[in-house]
């Protein structure tokens, strides 16, 4: 087996806001292809974690580096905007509102980020963004605004948006916590087929189907530390702590 | 004389009051809509001390009467003359349409701030993290996501900040410029006849009227993304299949 990459590399991450400490040291790895599925009741801190990843929020202390280049911090602020900006923009995110900018058609969502921020062409954005549309099934629904979509839609244009960018890595944060259940499957689906290409993902979720099925490894967070890590495999038949143990019982 | 003699007779200066009624409110609201953006931003985001300055000016302005802060510049530059010789801004004050126009570009650009200020409060924070989750710049962010939100929901408050204006520009008449209504005072000054002052009031009206039109126009082209839902209700076909 070839040596694979290290896409992002999180070490030690904290993260406190105002007094409270929510993060409390997190270190994770992601290698190309991997997808990694985060678990966790609310309030454990995962979607900080998640969020830490492209500094959405600035981690307290801790460092993340994205292919080798890590991201500095000073006065608790990306020391380089710009720096930041480039390596965000090599990371794709999904979000549970999937924030799809309301004002531009599905196309012009998708268009966005490589026209503002890769300077393509437009010919060249526009293409690409028919074939990203085509790809998550939205082929007729170019044109439209996220108001006229359903949630699914939305999430699936969003999950298209984030793929245009051609990330190195797409983190999805609770991507079908806002839908209705029936909708959850069509944007399962995408993602099963994104995880199948090879994609490197990160995946803040609640859908033990998932995390269980397609993830290749599952990471167990409590009250801001990692408390189980391993393969869905194993976690899933023989957890080690008891509040994992209580977690997928719960949730089963 | 009946009305419509007065109208026969002195409509060129009419006409010639009413375009300086409209450069007056047009080139100030302009000039404030170039500065208000950037006061905005400022009243959302910087620390209270940084801000004070802006908050003092934009309470002044708008609890003072805009007749009184005419008067405060038209006849307090001619109080500080040699000053104003000395820098060499003489030249500028000594002009009353000047004076009136920065009176009403200052009132005007306080109280565009503080509706922009409110749209840009209601911008949704999501899009805004979705547009740096992506990788745009601070200044990219404002002008992609931002502006485009704020003056869409601030846009029917600016339109009514215009209309008030250019009816306020009515006050330059008082330092003698001779917008519309300085026209029409000049006019009765001769005929003592009020009827002028009705052909006035229906040419404001008229202004205004196309003004609205116009600015509905805009309003639309703005809301598309809103109304698009309405609009294409029963129209769009049922959903076909569209799993992938």
């Amino acid at each position: 087996m070839t040596q694979r990459d290290i896409i992002v590399q999180a070490d030690d991450i904290h993260k406190s806001f105002g007094t409270v400490e929510v993060l409390k040291g997190i270190s994770l790895q992601a290698k190309t292809h991997d997808v990694i599925s985060i678990l966790g009741s609310s309030g454990s801190g995962k979607s900080t974690f998640l969020r830490c990843l492209n500094f959405l929020e600035t981690p307290t202390s801790g460092t993340v580096t994205v292919h080798g280049e890590e991201i500095m911090v000073k006065n608790g602020k990306p020391q380089n905007a710009r720096h930041m900006e480039t390596i965000r923009a090599r990371l794709g995110m999904v979000f549970q509102q999937f924030n799809l900018w309301t004002h531009r058609t599905s196309l012009e969502n998708v268009m966005e980020g490589p026209i503002q921020v890769k300077r393509e062409t437009r010919a060249e954005a526009r293409d690409k963004a028919e074939a990203y549309l085509q790809r998550v099934g939205l082929e007729d629904r170019m044109h439209m605004y996220p108001s006229q979509l359903s949630g699914g839609q939305q999430q699936r244009v969003a999950i298209a948006r984030a793929l245009a960018m051609e990330p190195e890595a797409i983190l999805f944060d609770e991507p079908t916590s806002a839908l209705d259940p029936e909708l959850v499957g069509e944007v399962l689906k995408v993602m099963k087929d994104l995880a199948a290409e090879g994609r490197t993902m990160i995946v803040v979720t609640h859908e033990m189907g998932f995390a269980r099925e397609v993830s290749s490894e599952v990471v167990f967070l409590n009250e801001g530390r990692i408390a189980e890590q391993g393969s869905p495999g194993e976690m899933f038949t023989d957890p080690k702590t008891d509040e994992f143990r209580r977690f997928i019982a719960k949730a089963m | 004389m009946n009305p419509f003699e007065i109208l026969a007779q002195y409509w060129p200066r009419l006409m010639d009051g009413t375009l300086m009624t409209i450069k007056l409110t047009l080139l100030g609201a302009f000039i404030a809509a170039l500065v208000s953006p950037g006061l905005a931003l400022i009243r959302v985001h910087a620390l209270p001390i940084a801000q004070a300055p802006l908050r003092l000016y934009i309470s002044f302005v708008r609890g003072s009467p805009i007749l009184a802060q005419l008067f405060l510049i038209f006849y307090g530059s001619g109080q500080f003359r040699p000053v104003l010789q000395e820098w060499g801004l003489w030249s500028f004050f000594r002009d009353p349409f000047n004076c009136a126009l920065l009176a009403f570009a200052l009132n005007s650009t306080a109280y565009q701030t503080e509706i922009l200020r409110g749209g840009i409060i209601g911008v949704p924070r999501g899009e805004i993290e979705a547009a740096r989750a992506i990788g745009m710049s601070r200044q990219k962010v404002l002008r992609r996501v931002v502006f485009p939100h704020a003056y869409r929901m601030s846009w029917p408050a600016l339109g009514n900040e215009v209309i008030l204006l250019m009816k306020a520009s009515a006050l330059a008449s008082v330092v003698t410029v001779f917008d519309l209504m300085g026209r029409s005072r000049q006019i009765f000054s001769r005929t003592f006849d009020f009827s002028v002052y009705l052909w006035a009031a229906l040419i404001y009206l008229c202004i205004t009227a196309i003004f609205v039109l116009l600015w509905r126009q805009a309003e639309r082209r703005l809301s598309r993304h809103i109304t698009a839902r309405d609009k294409s209700h029963g129209t769009v076909p049922p959903l076909k299949e569209t799993r992938p």
